[in-house]
């Protein structure tokens, strides 16, 4: 399993939200995607899960270009956005067998159960997804994409709505996913967290890639590149 | 198969959701028996005008009651950006055409079996007889105002004002459909049996089928666009 992307590029009109970024990720890659805001991390993301098309470069996943026309391509790719992509007036039983579905899971059944159980929705199974929280979203999301286990998961900002089981329930599921093989790229300004579950930080500015290393302990190069962002006297780790 | 199962899928699915929020369809029915009230108290049929000027007004009711369908079309989608979802999901784009305009289809159905014969009560119609060949017409016009209602919806959806841009795309390219149709039903009125209309009654068959097979073909381009 592996991810290359090659002199991927995005412009909105005559605005270029990302220029030039090139990466290859190897299998079991947990990579952190940082930056200022508007520095092109949603951007990269949208890309990478082909919801936007990109002006110029291309994406390969495995081997296979990934293309809008390529129903086999996108079964390997998952989003998780934190509070998103369920449907209110289904409950969120019913969310996860309509998606299991679509993926083609057909061992569904069992393992509903057996996720919901693990995001402690067990209880509230029947509920209608419009009915929780964002942060009880955002578990049924999680119970969704280890349901379909995506070779390539992307995460943007999920921090956000969890509160702190949430959080210890997002990280162990993120870290057992990279153990599996599959890739894991997550943008966020929770830095220090990030970088506890990372083995490679990227840091985009303006659009571009101005940082691209393995982590290291120490790690000075990272605060040397990331310090240029943060607000006056304050360090990544603080 | 792939089709035919992600096909099926998407539209219980939609007919689970409005089975739920009845919305759409609450509205369209309210909204359809209310023009035909509407045509009632303005519009006095003398019975020699009956056959010219019942399937305009009979369409002209359909026409607007399919607008309101259309623009909740993908209303689901849009909430929770649960579109994005699918889109990212291995669901063939083929498939989600054809869900959301049988969805659309059934809808207008469901409305159109309820306000024919309250028509033909409120004008005071006597050819009752001649109501399974003016569904069948309305089937034929109605496959294709969805069919083509489903993209123009589609292409419009990410659109500012979107309501409003709906039906102006929209009416303009549903001119063969409406004529053949009414063409097709104002024979039947007169004479009983489509006699010359058949070649708009095969015009309209044709316009169905091209545009079902076009919308299977380019939705992936139209829903991404």
């Amino acid at each position: 399993m592996r991810l290359t992307v090659n002199h991927l590029a995005k412009a909105y009109g005559f605005l270029w939200a990302l220029r030039d970024v090139s990466i290859d990720l190897p299998a079991g890659a947990f990579v952190a995607v940082l930056g200022p805001n508007g520095a092109g991390k949603t951007t990269l993301l949208k890309l990478l899960a082909g919801l936007i098309a990109p002006t110029t470069g291309a994406i390969q996943f495995d081997g296979v270009t990934l293309a809008p026309n390529n129903p086999l391509a996108r079964k390997q790719i998952g989003f998780l956005a934190p509070a998103d992509h369920l449907y209110d007036n289904l409950t969120v039983r019913e969310n996860l067998c309509f998606f299991t579905s679509l993926y083609q899971r057909n061992d569904r059944t069992v393992n509903i159960d057996r996720a919901l159980e693990t995001v402690g929705l067990s209880q509230r199974r029947d509920e209608f997804v419009g009915n929780l929280s964002s942060g009880l979203k955002c578990r049924v999301s999680i119970a969704k994409w280890q349901l379909l286990q995506p070779g390539l998961l992307l995460l943007d900002e999920p921090y956000g709505v969890l509160d702190g089981n949430g959080v210890d329930l997002l990280e162990s599921f993120l870290q057992s996913h990279c153990q599996q093989g599959h890739i894991v790229i997550m943008a966020s300004h929770h830095v220090s967290r990030a970088l506890k579950l990372c083995n490679r930080a990227l840091i985009l500015h303006q659009g571009r890639l101005s940082f691209d290393e393995a982590k290291q302990q120490p790690w000075p190069s990272f605060a040397q590149a990331f310090g240029e962002f943060l607000p006056h006297g304050e360090s990544w780790n603080s | 198969m792939e089709l035919l199962k992600h096909t099926y899928l998407v539209l219980s699915k939609d007919l689970l959701l409005e089975l739920r929020r009845r919305d759409s369809v609450l509205t369209m029915f309210f909204f359809g028996t209310l023009l035909l009230f509407v045509f009632h108290f303005s519009f006095d049929l003398p019975p020699d005008k009956v056959a010219e000027m019942a399937p305009a007004l009979l369409w002209l009711a359909f026409l607007f009651t399919g607008t309101l369908g259309l623009a909740q079309l993908f209303q689901a989608e849009r909430e929770n950006h649960c579109l994005d979802a699918l889109l990212l999901s291995p669901l063939d784009r083929g498939a989600l055409f054809l869900a959301k305009t049988s969805f659309n289809l059934i809808l207008m159905l469901l409305v159109e079996l309820v306000v024919m014969p309250l028509f033909w009560i409120l004008f005071n119609l006597s050819a009752w007889n001649l109501l399974p060949q003016l569904f069948l017409v309305t089937l034929l016009g109605t496959i294709g105002f969805c069919v083509l209602g489903t993209i123009m919806s589609a292409l419009t959806l990410r659109a500012r004002a979107r309501e409003l841009l709906l039906p102006l795309v929209l009416f303009p390219l549903m001119i063969p459909v409406i004529l053949a149709t009414i063409r097709c039903m104002e024979s039947v009125l007169k004479n009983g049996e489509f006699g010359d209309a058949v070649s708009w009654l095969k015009l309209l068959l044709g316009f169905d089928v091209i545009f079902m097979t076009v919308g299977v073909l380019i939705f992936d381009w139209v829903i991404e666009s």
